[in-house]
């Protein structure tokens, strides 16, 4: 589907030196209204002068600060912009945050790809962003010297104002920001060290800008764009996976009130009318004919190609290994051969997927919730063959993103009505399509085989992982069969454990079903398998889980530190009596994190008493934002542990809407204790961390209470639930 | 296409429309106000939670022709008299993550403490259902619990 996996290396723009860049960033501000409510609406005369591609300061002071990436819940526009102020010494009651094009000065530093997503807004950006608001401060500082007639040297830039100490005279940067605009781009700007950051870190913590209005219900998210002269369509999709449109009879759809028009897509038939509801009735009346283009799917189908990978010679990759497994696993006394399922899952962002997209033969506007704003110019500049740069889009807020809002494929669907209509076109898919229509994370399988040494700790571990790929719809760069998805066997590569001899292999598995990465990527059904996998190990050698881990990561100071503030925090091993708790470790996303939980069995369902998160991402730079993406992050990963599965019958998915596929609600969610420490040398992501250890930790309590050991997700589909989770049962 | 009267955050609102056409759907496209929105259409997930006669009703399920003559209030009426407490304390606890199930987050919760002042936290597991997927549910009990006083 992704035109971008086709790109050769060489197409793909070369990187380039951003703050040399910055000279030729007049255009980048463009005016632009969103319908009626602009919540992130440039507007380039009002700005005032763009001193670099990150900041413009009006005469009157005003600073407006731009935010590469895209507001899904993770507070980014607050932050980024916050870490630029610092820099900046900007008044942060003047700064404004708005969405910056989807244009070359915001991709990503290393990949220079611009997309939000791999909770790395931050930790990829953060340096140069730093360096943005830093030469800005020094460009204002220039201009202010030659303003106030001193040395730039004696000059101190402080709250939106350029002070000189010794005479007492200061200047704003309203009434400089035209100069400072002028002055030389400094090549080396000076970024503040951590003692003197103000808004940032420092156990700091910023209201989030967009909180007011997300609680007055006048935010806008993709859903609730309005342009003018729109037109909405609504979607009906293939019946079953892989299958495409024979005929449509349109007869009896197109006579419904309010219908312009039906456009057949590429296994989609779209009806665009002038009010939703109007759309969604007249696709009742379509009568369509549908071929399957591969066999009828089933969880047992699909199973069996994952189980016969195993036995396949060709298709293997290895993705790591360090000292001879081999001969370790050959010569063990104690050998444990275990194997780990994570399911099927799907997307379900609250708000589902749509765009509201104008082609005209001036080019493309789009307004989306997107994570892949140049995804979306790659895609809808292919498919209309016109450049990329024809097709702008403007963001809006994200109902959540989870990684699904990376393609451009209902972007491209909204095109194409309003192409056909000669309108823009607002393109909503129903719950039921935003499933039927998802890539999904697909199923993971890990067969593991470990030894075990005199001593009880593991002296080898060979995990044979077999997936789909989660990485290649996403990639700017091509990603090959039958080579390491770099994104699927994250968690058991880079251990952070003193394991002498690992190695991990990899089948990425063909399948005829849309697959990519979402929430946690590899991380999420790997950390299940081999922090469950540590479990049975120390329990096999009858020592402490929690201490069996600390003796694995001796080594290393920092993973200690949080192993032993998570087990402080939960009171490990003093749980009261009819208690059982469960520990799991990670390094993921750049942060180290521990997780427990405690839970107690009542009449065979779990009561879930408390799980505590400790998370070590090298520096906090909001402390409540950050102790809600944890603590948001852990409900998600009890979702994944007790209840969410996409399963397959007769060729299509029988989760098609919250009722079947299943996920945590209030009456589900523990007492969540959350702790930070800052000892890593290098920012981590927090955005995909809070799950990860969850289900491990989980089905480690679970052992604990029970002696069953489960090596399968959910928890729903060996029939174990909490007490409230028993009505699904 | 049928005409329907009722009144909306205080005022009267007519709009003409197919009688089928949920409360949900006439109130965000025919009366602009997206507040109210759009996550499952099938009353499972809370997002279109508004008030009608008093009462927490899940607008997408919830046809127009339900409403004649009926007092409707969505999220952006919540504020008729002033910040809500509800909103204060939302915003204080700095509950919303990506916000979009925050409107119906909060209808539900106003339904709450309109029919329980002073709920327990046990109160409030058994009757806010709605989902987030981003997770937020410590923070809404808090907010909740706060705003009751």
């Amino acid at each position: 589907m992704s035109d971008v996996a086709s790109l050769t290396v060489e197409q793909v723009p070369s990187r380039r030196d951003f703050l040399h860049a910055l000279a030729a960033v007049g255009t980048v501000l463009v005016a632009g209204r969103l319908g009626t409510l602009d919540v992130f609406a440039q507007d380039a005369a009002a700005a005032g002068a763009v001193i670099n591609a990150y900041v413009a300061i009006a005469p009157s002071g005003k600073v407006t600060l731009q935010c590469a990436h895209s507001e899904m819940g993770q507070g980014i526009t607050t932050t980024f912009a916050a870490v630029i102020a610092d820099e900046l010494e900007a008044d942060w009651s003047q700064c404004e945050v708005v969405y910056s094009p989807a244009a070359p000065a915001y991709r990503h530093p290393v990949y220079n790809w611009q997309f939000t997503g791999n909770a790395e807004s931050i930790r990829s950006y953060h340096a140069l962003i730093r360096k943005m608001g830093a030469a800005a401060r020094e460009m204002l500082i220039a201009a202010a010297a030659v303003r106030l007639q001193v040395p730039a040297a004696e000059l101190v830039a402080r709250s939106g104002t350029v002070q000189h100490p010794p005479s007492g005279r200061w200047v704003g940067y309203g009434p400089i920001a035209q100069e400072a605009a002028q002055q030389p781009v400094p090549a080396s700007p000076r970024v503040k060290p951590e003692s003197e950051w103000r808004l940032v870190g420092g156990g700091r913590s910023l209201p989030r800008r967009d909180v007011p209005a997300k609680v007055e219900g006048s935010a806008v998210f993709g859903i609730d764009v309005k342009v003018a002269r729109m037109a909405h369509a609504a979607v009906m999709s293939a019946p079953t996976i892989a299958t495409k449109i024979d005929s449509v009879d349109d007869a009896a759809a197109r006579k419904m009130p309010g219908v312009l028009a039906v456009v057949p897509l590429d296994g989609v038939v779209a009806v665009v009318a002038e009010h939703y509801w109007q759309a969604r009735l007249a696709l009742e009346q379509l009568k369509v004919s549908w071929r399957a283009t591969a066999a009828p799917l089933d969880d047992a189908a699909l199973e069996a190609t994952y189980r016969a990978a195993f036995d396949k010679s060709t298709g293997w990759a290895q993705a790591e290994t360090h000292g001879d497994s081999a001969a370790a696993l050959a010569a063990a006394k104690h050998l444990v051969e275990v194997e780990y399922f994570s399911p099927w899952l799907s997307h379900a962002p609250m708000e589902p997927m749509n765009a509201t997209v104008s082609v005209t033969d001036a080019g493309v506007e789009v307004w989306a919730p997107t994570q892949g704003m140049q995804m979306t110019q790659i895609v809808l500049a292919g498919a209309l063959k016109i450049p990329p740069e024809k097709v702008t889009v403007h963001r809006t807020y994200l109902g959540g993103g989870f990684g699904r809002r990376l393609l451009a494929d209902f972007v491209l669907q909204a095109a194409l009505c309003s192409k056909a209509v000669g309108r823009p076109v607002k393109l909503i898919w129903s719950r039921e399509e935003d499933i039927r229509q998802d890539w999904y994370r697909p199923a993971f399988l890990d067969r593991i085989r470990a030894a075990l040494g005199p001593d009880g700790l593991p002296t080898a571990v060979h995990h044979r992982l077999v997936s789909p790929t989660i990485l290649a719809p996403v990639s700017p760069t091509p990603v090959k069969p039958g080579t390491v998805d770099a994104l699927a066997v994250e968690d058991i590569v880079a251990s952070p454990y003193a394991i002498p001899n690992r190695r991990v292999d990899y089948h990425m598995l063909e399948v005829p079903i849309p697959t990519m990465v979402l929430r946690t990527t590899g991380h999420g059904p790997n950390n299940f398998a081999m922090e469950s996998l540590l479990d049975e190990l120390a329990h096999a050698a009858g020592q402490d889980p929690y201490q069996y881990r600390r003796r694995l990561v001796a080594h290393d100071s920092a993973a200690l530190a949080v192993l032993d503030r998570a087990a402080e925090l939960a009171q490990w091993g003093k749980a009261p009596a009819g208690r059982h708790q469960g520990i799991a470790f990670a390094d993921c996303f750049g942060a180290y994190l521990c997780q427990v939980v405690e839970l107690s069995m009542v009449d065979g369902a779990i009561k879930l008493h408390k799980i505590v998160s400790v998370a070590d991402p090298g520096r906090v730079l909001d402390r409540v934002n950050a102790a809600s993406l944890i603590e948001g992050g852990v409900v998600w990963g009890l979702s994944a542990a007790l209840y969410s599965a996409i399963t397959f019958d007769k060729g299509h998915t029988r989760e098609t809407n919250f009722d079947a596929y299943r996920v945590v609600t209030l009456p589900d969610t523990p007492e969540l204790v959350t702790d930070f420490l800052e000892n890593r040398n290098a920012i981590g992501g927090l955005g995909e961390v809070g799950p990860v250890c969850v289900p491990a930790a989980l089905c480690n309590a679970l052992f604990a209470a029970t002696g069953v050991r489960q090596r399968r997700l959910p928890l729903a589909s060996a029939k174990v639930f909490t007490e409230y989770g028993k009505i699904f049962g | 296409m049928t005409k329907f009267a009722f009144t909306l955050n205080g005022a009267p609102a007519e709009v003409d429309v197919d009688p089928s056409t949920p409360l949900l759907w006439v109130l965000r496209d025919h009366l602009g106000l997206t507040g109210t929105k759009f996550g499952c259409g099938i009353a499972q997930c809370g997002a279109c939670t508004v008030h009608v006669d008093g009462q927490a009703v899940r607008s997408c399920s919830y046809t127009i022709d339900s409403v004649q003559d009926a007092k409707v209030t969505t999220i952006e009426g919540l504020t008729r008299a002033g910040p809500h407490p509800l909103q204060q304390a939302w915003i204080a606890q700095q509950v919303p993550q990506c916000g979009y199930c925050q409107p119906g987050m909060i209808m539900a919760a106003a339904a709450l403490l309109a029919e329980r002042p002073k709920p327990t936290a046990a109160d409030i597991e058994a009757s806010i259902t709605n989902i987030c997927r981003c997770g937020t549910y410590a923070r809404i009990k808090q907010a909740i619990l706060a705003a009751a006083g």
